[in-house]
């Protein structure tokens, strides 16, 4: 079930209602949460609940082996766990790439094709419930969670507002939540109001509008579009992105917070970003963190010679890219990040054996900083949003020898692109008093408000709005 | 094993996530530093523990969101009704309806549906439908006084007959190709683009609508938008690939009709021939090109009879300049069947079709694209000489 859909406006209506009646009661909450939640992902198809359900199973059972074991037999049970869930997840996800990959190299040294080819539809979330199936072990594992009982464990995974694309929340993050009497008269309603209004201007105005118009046309046929053109594209796909993801998880932070309960945050304005590091510490958070406690700290982090660390934050963002998608484009955009950390790392490095400040100091020199970063994660972009390389490359040959019209290059694109961005830098100040004045409203009035709002969203919509682009994640 | 705590199913937070040694163990590995605080998207919670907003019991959010959805309902009814009738015919079609139909009655007495509508004329878009049908994204050029479409009868020949395409493309006279199609059409036409720009002398424009199809004008009116394409690119050629959304109950003034019966076919022929009239009337040949083989059986065999109907009129209007290839050829296996893989030219294995066993990936679509660059050759003796200088624009929506 997609969330900017009538659908999902009457299935959250009626789940909102009826788990707030319910709170008093919390097994029928939790069988009521777990089958709403089923449903809302059954709803996309009805076979994949059964792949929730193993996950789900896997995880359990596997923290309540791991808990109480000691020595190698504890790190045997949580590798076999580990090993489980990213086998289906490799299944689903990875396969097809490897076995086609695998064989044309067999092929050519006439070794003959030893994988069978098939296509593998991916159930959506699936990185996304992997990944938080996985947190919740290896913490069991670490000594910082304790097993929670099954029903808890699948309300955890299962909670649809964070299914289909995040944010990736950790047992450690809603399990006290699950397990914890929320309380009815004290809904956050004005900061669930507004995430989800924006979340759905971002996606449904913003991120349809540029990638119909400027994005899509420009990446389907490089060769046909001057250098403007593919630049707006480039950019606009930044902006695009942004939108779209933010957006998602606006909304589930949104709804999940009308019902009670609070999600990390996953974007910190990230385009005001001044390096590389500093823009993972705002991109999809909870992917950027999680890789590092569960990824980056067990292959040593930063422990080690300057040599080992590299070779780490090379894994970690080669892995990282490769979560994203089955395509070389994907693990390309991984290993340019980790260069770029690396990079960015030896530069500050040898900025502070100067005697220099790490980061730049002054206005000028953020201002700038903030612009060459926003540039080098645009060019990440284009690797993460081309089909196959050959697109890539034939983007960046068109950049320097597209000469032509660009009749792709409209204001309104031009505004879109800027809106995107400027709306990272606009003060907090604003956005409370805005907010003021909602909440002093009576609730009929709020509700005209929200109605309006809504109106304007649908209207300046495209019909049919595209899926989320990390739902194939 | 036993859930530990004893009390089954209550708010107690006795089992604590937590052991004694949390901070101790979360700073080791380094699990201690998630960022919740700093200055987020507006969604960080050191932002919002900071504004003064309290919270308020849940039904009075209910009230709020019932407000809300109600009042646009209210100004929305005549695009949510206008969407509930191009829906595919079925239960939740009538039930959408039968729901939205009073309320966009309403909306209309009260003359709020103006709102919106006012709001979609200065968008260009059709008022109360929703986006654009058939309307061009752009101005549309002057053009010639249409001429009268010919009367298309199943089963008779088009009364337009023009030349065979034997084209001799040269930088004053390039070929100018049209390229429309669902979104397995626009598969095609996305590197058929590419494949055409390889050649000198030839121009292309793609005019791709994903989710639409001949079946159901009254969600996408594909002749009216070939009546401005026409006018707008003057083609020599177009190239449709059309009818993956088809098999579907067809919407008439006499009622539905129900894809498998007799009178679906002679209705959908006809849609077929007066598109293909339509741009032979313009001077453009057609080259229609079949729906590739599917992976569900059911789907499968309803484009191969759908194949079937076209490549019936195909050969009826052949004397009008139309054509007919089929892309099982190129993306069937050895049976005609379908398959996700094939080889290419050096014996490396290529995905050629999506997951959904539906669409095209990229080289599927490059595969198909060179077999009708073939098939402009030989089928049309169109002379493409490479080279570059070709040309091509377009819109997918």
């Amino acid at each position: 079930m997609l969330f900017p859909t009538i659908d999902f406006a009457i299935f959250f209506a009626v789940v909102f209602t009826v788990q707030w009646l319910l709170v008093p009661h919390a097994g029928a909450w939790k069988a009521f949460m777990v089958v709403a939640s089923y449903v809302f992902y059954a709803w996309w198809d009805w076979r994949f609940i059964f792949l929730l359900a193993a996950s789900t199973g896997i995880a359990y059972v596997g923290g309540r082996l791991v808990h109480p074991a000691t020595g190698t037999r504890r790190k045997v049970t949580l590798w076999v766990t580990l090993a489980l869930l990213l086998g289906l997840l490799g299944w689903f996800k990875y396969f097809g790439f490897l076995a086609v990959n695998i064989d044309n190299v067999t092929h050519a040294l006439g070794l003959g094709r030893p994988l069978p080819l098939v296509t593998v539809t991916l159930p959506i979330g699936i990185s996304f419930f992997t990944f938080m199936a996985i947190s919740y072990v290896m913490d069991i594992y670490r000594g910082v969670l304790r097993p929670a009982r099954g029903i808890d464990v699948t309300v955890y995974l299962a909670f649809f507002p964070h299914l289909i694309a995040g944010p990736i929340v950790r047992g450690t993050e809603l399990l006290p939540q699950i397990r914890s009497m929320r309380d009815p008269d004290d809904v956050h309603y004005v900061e669930a109001f507004w995430l989800i209004s924006a979340g759905l201007a971002k996606k449904v105005v913003l991120s349809s509008y540029l990638s119909a118009h400027v994005v899509d046309p420009v990446f389907a046929n490089p060769h046909q579009h001057s250098a403007l053109e593919v630049l707006f594209a480039i950019w606009g796909y930044a902006v695009q992105i942004y939108a779209d993801f933010s957006g998602y998880t606006d909304i589930a932070i949104g709804l999940a917070l009308l019902m009670g309960f609070r999600f990390p945050v996953n974007f910190k304005r990230p385009y005001t970003a001044i390096d590389l590091q500093d823009f993972w510490r705002r991109w999809h958070i909870t992917l950027s963190f999680w890789l590092r406690d569960y990824l980056y700290v067990p292959l040593g982090g930063n422990r080690g010679t300057e040599w080992r660390i590299s070779v780490n934050i090379l894994v970690t963002m080669l892995l990282g890219g490769l979560w994203h998608g089955a395509s070389w484009t994907f693990v390309l955009w991984g290993a340019y990040h980790g260069v770029g950390q690396i990079i960015g790392r030896q530069r500050r490095a040898v900025r502070v054996a100067r005697g220099l400040p790490a980061e730049p100091v002054g206005r000028g020199r953020v201002a700038w900083a903030r612009f060459a970063t926003f540039q080098v994660v645009c060019l990440g972009w284009l690797f993460f949003r081309s089909d196959t390389l050959g697109t890539a490359f034939a983007m960046l040959s068109r950049l320097v020898v597209g000469w032509g019209s660009s009749p792709l290059v409209t204001p309104l694109a031009l505004l879109a692109i800027a809106a995107g961005i400027a709306s990272q830098y606009l003060p907090d100040d604003w956005l409370t008093r805005g907010l003021k004045v909602f909440a002093d409203r009576r609730p009929v009035i709020q509700g005209g408000i929200l109605g309006l709002v809504l109106l304007a969203i649908t209207t300046l919509g495209p019909q049919g709005v595209a899926p989320f682009i990390y739902y194939r994640f | 094993m036993s859930d530990e705590g004893g009390v089954p199913y209550d708010w107690s937070d006795s089992g604590s996530d937590h052991p004694p040694a949390t901070d101790a163990a979360s700073e080791r590995h380094g699990t201690s530093g998630h960022p919740a605080s700093g200055r987020g998207d507006f969604g960080d919670h050191a932002f919002w523990e900071r504004l003064p907003f309290r919270g308020v019991p849940w039904r009075r959010v209910l009230t709020v969101g019932l407000v809300c959805f109600g009042l646009w309902f209210l100004l929305d009814a005549p695009s949510l009704q206008h969407s509930a009738q191009v829906s595919p015919l079925g239960t939740r079609r009538t039930v959408s309806l039968d729901v939205v139909g009073p309320m966009a009655a309403l909306s209309r007495t009260l003359g709020l549906s103006s709102v919106v509508g006012s709001t979609d004329r200065a968008l260009g878009r059709t008022p109360g439908g929703g986006p654009a049908l058939a309307a061009p994204i752009r101005k549309p050029k002057p053009k010639p006084k249409p001429k009268p479409l010919p009367t298309t009868v199943i089963g008779t020949p088009t009364s337009t007959t023009l030349p065979p395409l034997d084209y001799h493309p040269t930088p004053a006279r390039p070929l100018k190709v049209l390229i429309v199609g669902d979104s397995v059409g626009l598969d095609l036409g996305q590197p058929l683009v590419n494949t055409l720009a390889s050649y000198g002398d030839v121009t292309t424009f793609l005019d791709g609508r994903i989710d639409t199809g001949l079946s159901r004008p009254d969600y996408f009116n594909w002749p009216a938008e070939l009546q401005i394409d026409l006018a707008n690119q003057q083609p020599n050629l177009v190239v449709v690939m059309i009818g993956a959304n088809d098999p579907q109950g067809l919407v008439t003034p006499d009622g539905s009709l129900h894809f498998g019966r007799p009178e679906w076919d002679a209705a959908y022929s006809a849609r077929v021939a007066a598109f293909i009239a339509e741009a032979n009337v313009a001077g453009a040949h057609v080259l229609w090109v079949g729906m590739p083989p599917m992976q569900d059986p059911g789907l499968d065999a309803a484009l191969r009879h759908l194949n079937g109907l076209v490549q019936a009129q195909v050969a009826l209007a052949k004397d009008g300049g139309a054509s007919y290839l089929s892309s099982t050829a190129s993306l069937g296996d050895k049976k005609g069947a379908y398959t996700a893989f094939l080889p290419d030219a050096s014996g490396a294995e290529v995905n050629v079709r999506t997951p959904d066993g539906i669409h095209l990936t990229p080289g599927g679509g490059a595969r198909l694209a060179a077999a009708v660059a073939n098939a402009m050759q030989a089928q049309l003796h169109v002379q493409l000489v490479p080279g570059a200088g070709g040309t091509g624009t377009g819109r997918r929506t």
